[in-house]
């Protein structure tokens, strides 16, 4: 569970990027987060994994303050950033046993994570190969990998199925079924409206750092009356803004 | 040209932006600039004494005009060396290239703005070289406003012609090389073999030449003469810089426009040239050069089992650090390396000269005198700081992650053994330097077993002292905007701090040893405390305050 209360982050002083923003991401669900471009999604990704600090408000991830146990909370979410373009001088499988030390995972199911993990994304013939010659597709396939490794309650990911091919898409969102099912927590930002209506249990859609709308899609079509698809919906509700 | 002048102005603007991304409050700016210009000032003075020195006593023989040819010649030579670094950053490695690459530009127009980039970091170059001498000379000749139109006009042609050297040196060699599958490694050893060559050359040449020089009036009697085989050599391999020398000299006579005009035409045919050779050979050597190699097999199981080994958060963390700054070329060389490299190079001066036996003689009746103890370990101590303040692995540790810096903020590391793991490397490095060193020292000056013992003792706290520094440094001026690896450790202004750091550092502890007159034993044991001491106090601030810092850095 991610919960953020009253947080608030301005750059420059007074540009407002994220506006007492208040958001609980329960247990079981797949939690969507949509928005435009410059809406404060990445600000509050990045508030959340504790890359910037709010100026005002409080984050916990299951029960643990980003802000004041920050090994605690680190250790309960696993964070899928939008570029995939790091650690690209390592080997894949050495990222990923990097990874492994980062969250302490036992050495016994360590190796049999990592093969399931290649296997189900298609990569066990790419780990010995250095990330610098991965595809984009490739790159963003070996960071999920990285951060399901320890096998984190909480998913935290950004845009995570850009450059995905069909295949390492489809498996992705079928894992993440899987961990929502099995009452754990995925939150993740996308701009694919038609996947967030058809994966996500909840939506929330943020503009100009305010959510403007926080349910599930039924709630949404009651809510403004109208049976339209969430794009068209989308549309309206940041229209104005 | 146009599209060559909207190109530079907006690569230029790019380069602008990363120069000026370091954020940080007003003071650490201020204390940025305050460093640099306290660090700057004393050079400049020094070189103007000089170069007045030099003047008098060439003018007394009528040849003052050697010291405007001189200068020249050992300015070009440095645009030149540091010409191959930009035109390899800003040409190739820079990650604009691919964006580029598909606009629809003739190679001349990437070519052409990339040059006018690269020549305002040459600028900057030859503004420190140049300007003490331009000026100096200027005021001494009693040089009117004719001479400093020409001097303005030759100080911005001067670097062009070692830049389109440097240029079609690097163009060759990368077009070259742009085979196979690991040409990045390929690239680096082919590198560091010219490396090699070229310093066996030098080293060549200067035995060849006269004794070497030991005194002012030595080097002014040597330009006058022009006896010596180095610096025929180097002027010409660098005829322009003749000729401008020739056009400043009588600035304003016939004679000096002709030389002038000689110049410019020399400086306008080499333009053509690096534009002509540029056309067949850049592309050529450019495309694909972020490919790597890869081979797409499975690894083997106990390959497997081995790689996936367990290890503490630390030294997990520790070998991340390790791997990335073998593997990549530019921290190699400028890392990596350098702790190894520049021992050896600082050497080569001493050794290459004819009577270097003579000297180390001399160097070594010096060092074991009964009261040089203290002093000699003092100034082996300052050496082993300097050589630690050279080495930039700790001063660029948390630079060099770039934008992936952020990254770890999320991972559940503690900061303080992120700290520890991002200097541990830096200071592994400088002990090997130190080792070198030190075992240079024994094999030329054949020191006693005790001193070289004592000189490691005070050695290794010293080392970790400026490792230390380096690391507070980019902790408060990371530099994580960067296009290409090379920026992010060469275009760093913050090497020159730790660079600033040690010379300080080392220098006080020199000056300090002369004047306490102690014994080696004492002084050892003083130094070793003194620095073990400092240690911990940088140690216990970093692990208090470093988490802080950590967090503070934020895009």
């Amino acid at each position: 569970m991610i919960e953020l209360i009253n947080v608030t982050k301005s750059y420059n002083g007074t540009n407002k990027a994220v506006d007492q923003l208040n958001l609980t991401v329960p247990n079981g669900e797949i939690f969507g987060f949509l928005g435009p471009n410059g809406a404060g999604k990445t600000t509050t990704i990045k508030m959340v994994t504790g890359i910037i600090r709010p100026d005002q408000g409080e984050i916990t991830i299951n029960g643990k303050n980003i802000a004041t146990q920050p090994l605690e909370a680190k250790q309960q979410f696993g964070y899928v950033p939008d570029s995939p373009d790091q650690f690209l001088r390592l080997k894949g499988l050495e990222y990923i046993n990097f990874m492994a030390d980062m969250y302490q995972v036992p050495k016994d199911v360590r190796g049999q994570r990592i093969l399931e993990l290649a296997s189900r994304f298609e990569m066990t013939s790419a780990l010995g190969d250095p990330i610098q010659s991965y595809s984009h597709g490739m790159r963003q396939k070996i960071m999920i990998m990285g951060v399901l490794v320890h096998n984190p309650k909480v998913w935290i990911l950004d845009e995570p199925l850009t450059g995905l091919d069909p295949k390492a898409s489809f498996t992705l969102k079928e894992m993440m079924r899987e961990h929502a099912d099995s009452g754990r927590t995925v939150f993740f930002s996308t701009h694919v409206l038609e996947v967030a209506e058809k994966l996500c249990d909840r939506v929330a859609i943020i503009n100009k750092g305010k959510i403007l709308f926080c349910g599930t899609f039924k709630e949404m079509q009651q809510h403004f009356q109208s049976d339209h698809s969430l794009e068209s919906l989308f549309l309206e509700l940041t229209k104005h803004e | 040209m146009s599209k060559v002048l909207l190109l530079s102005k907006v690569l230029l603007k790019n380069a602008e932006s990363i120069w000026g991304a370091k954020k940080g409050s007003g003071w650490k700016k201020l204390l940025l600039v305050l460093a640099l210009v306290i660090g700057i000032i004393p050079m400049i003075l020094g070189a103007v004494v000089f170069l007045s020195a030099m003047y008098d006593g060439l003018a007394l023989i009528g040849q003052e005009g050697a010291l405007l040819g001189l200068g020249f010649t050992v300015a070009s030579l440095a645009i030149f060396i540091f010409g191959i670094l930009y035109v390899l950053s800003v040409f190739y490695y820079s990650q604009d290239v691919e964006q580029l690459l598909p606009l629809p530009l003739r190679p001349a127009h990437i070519l052409g703005a990339k040059f006018v980039v690269a020549l305002c970091y040459e600028y900057l170059t030859a503004l420190v070289l140049l300007g003490p001498l331009l000026v100096t000379y200027g005021v001494k000749s009693g040089g009117g406003i004719v001479y400093y139109l020409f001097a303005v006009l030759i100080f911005l042609a001067v670097p062009i012609v070692p830049l389109v050297m440097a240029a079609l040196l690097v163009m060759l060699f990368m077009r070259f090389t742009n085979v196979g599958k690991s040409k990045e490694r390929f690239r680096l050893i082919s590198g560091l073999f010219a490396i090699c060559l070229a310093v066996g050359f030098q080293m060549f040449v200067q035995r060849q030449s006269s004794g070497g020089v030991d005194s002012l009036e030595q080097l002014q009697q040597m330009i006058a003469s022009q006896e010596n085989a180095l610096l025929n050599l180097v002027t010409q391999f660098f005829p322009a810089g003749r000729l401008a020398a020739l056009a400043l000299q009588d600035g304003g006579t016939l004679e000096s426009l002709g030389f002038l005009a000689a110049f410019f035409l020399v400086v306008l045919a080499s333009l053509v040239v690096f534009l002509v050779v540029g056309n067949s050979f850049y592309f050529a050597g450019v495309m694909g050069i972020s490919e790597a190699a890869a081979k797409r097999k499975a690894i083997g199981k106990t390959a497997f089992q081995k790689l996936v080994k367990q290890r503490s958060r630390l030294l997990s963390y520790f070998w991340k650090e390790w791997k990335i700054l073998w593997r990549t070329p530019a921290f190699l060389l400028n890392c990596t390396l350098s702790s190894l490299l520049i021992p050896i190079l600082a050497l080569l001066p001493v050794l290459a000269r004819r009577d270097s036996g003579e000297l180390l003689a001399r160097l070594q009746a010096s060092l074991q005198g009964e009261h040089a103890g203290a002093v000699s370990l003092a100034i082996a101590f300052a050496a082993i700081l300097l050589l630690g303040a050279l080495n930039s692995t700790s001063v660029t540790a948390i630079s060099r992650d770039g934008q992936g810096f952020f990254y770890n903020k999320t991972l559940p590391i503690l900061p303080q053994h992120l700290l520890l793991a991002k200097v541990m490397p830096g200071i592994i490095l400088s002990m090997v330097g130190m080792l070198v060193l030190l075992a240079e020292a024994v094999w030329l000056l054949s020191l006693s077993g005790k001193f070289i013992f004592w000189a490691a003792l005070c050695g290794i706290p010293g080392v970790i002292f400026i490792n230390l520094i380096g690391i507070m440094v980019d902790l408060h001026l990371p530099k994580l905007v960067w296009s290409s690896e090379q920026e992010a450790v060469k275009q760093n202004f913050n090497p020159l701090f730790s660079l600033l750091f040690g010379l300080v550092t080392g220098g006080l502890v020199a000056v300090c040893v002369m004047y306490v007159e102690a014994s080696l034993f004492a002084t050892a044991l003083g130094l070793f405390a003194l620095f073990a001491l400092l240690d911990v106090a940088i140690y216990r601030m970093l692990v208090v305050k470093g988490p802080k810092w950590l967090e503070n850095i934020e895009d």
